[in-house]
């Protein structure tokens, strides 16, 4: 959603073609990532003309301040989802940066991986938002991620397994 | 207005900007190097929405005030004191995942 993806397409926005083909995955709720995923790509064409990106979505797994336990449920029923898509697409590189849809699809990475299928590595970057305190899919995630990277030193003192690169969006 | 795709425009020309406390307002304005004075009202926020405005704010890089303050803030504030925000280091990030694949 909005300043998730406006910050994702940050990150995405210095990586070698090394990094291709690029599979973005979002709410089906979401009206305007679309668009900004795809003018950000239809740029990046100008320079790699190999570029080569896809788009899916899911149900959005959370509504802001949802409860925990119907939490719970919406996650389970975007892992229908979720599932299938990690499987066909099997990523080497998961990156991600905190909507509640990252989590159904990492818990499904993690599954793949389980179960010897595919071992994706998992990058979580805290929103650049997170000064003091971890979001909810950065709680999560903190312990299922390969490398959780911090934007601000206070996060990084109180999660002494973050990486901090200083702000990087 | 209520919502345009896009702020680019009126940043260019404003000489201040008055914003709430939400993240995306914030830095984008920030990169624009104007000065911002943000409006908190901590009623209608999420907590942790505050915590970059009032990071920001300890930073010296945004004046802060709330509803009932802004008259006098306007009034009294001296836009000097305000220190650039340096934007953000992709680059930083594209080097950190070359080393963890092993692309140099």
């Amino acid at each position: 959603t909005g300043g998730h993806t406006t910050e994702i397409l940050r990150l995405l926005s210095c990586l070698s073609e090394s990094y291709s083909p690029r599979h973005y995955v979002f709410a089906d709720s979401d009206k305007m990532s679309e668009a900004k995923i795809r003018s950000f790509e239809q740029k990046r064409a100008e320079t790699f003309s190999n570029s080569q990106f896809t788009l899916d979505r899911i149900p959005r797994s959370r509504e802001v301040r949802q409860s925990w336990t119907s939490s719970v449920v919406t996650t389970l029923y975007s892992m229908l989802y979720s599932l299938p898509l990690t499987y066909r697409l099997k990523p080497d590189l998961i990156l991600c940066n905190g909507p509640g849809t990252c989590v159904p699809v990492c818990i499904s990475a993690l599954l793949l991986g389980l179960l010897g299928i595919k071992r994706a590595i998992i990058v979580y970057v805290e929103s650049i938002c997170r000064v003091e305190t971890l979001s909810l899919s950065g709680k999560i995630l903190y312990y299922f991620s390969d490398y959780f990277i911090v934007q601000w030193p206070d996060l990084k003192e109180k999660y002494p397994k973050s990486v901090y690169l200083g702000r990087i969006v | 207005f209520r919502f345009k795709e896009s702020l680019a425009e009126d940043l260019r020309s404003a000489d201040l900007v008055i914003s709430h406390a939400g993240a995306g307002s914030c830095l984008e304005t920030l990169e624009t190097g104007k000065p911002l004075l943000v409006v908190i009202n901590e009623k209608l926020m999420d907590n942790h929405q505050l915590e970059l405005a009032k990071r920001l704010h300890r930073g010296g890089h945004v004046l802060c005030c709330d509803c009932s303050t802004l008259v006098e803030t306007l009034q009294s504030m001296d836009l000097s004191t305000l220190k650039p925000f340096p934007p953000g280091q992709p680059e930083k990030f594209a080097l950190f995942l070359d080393q963890v694949f092993g692309f140099q």
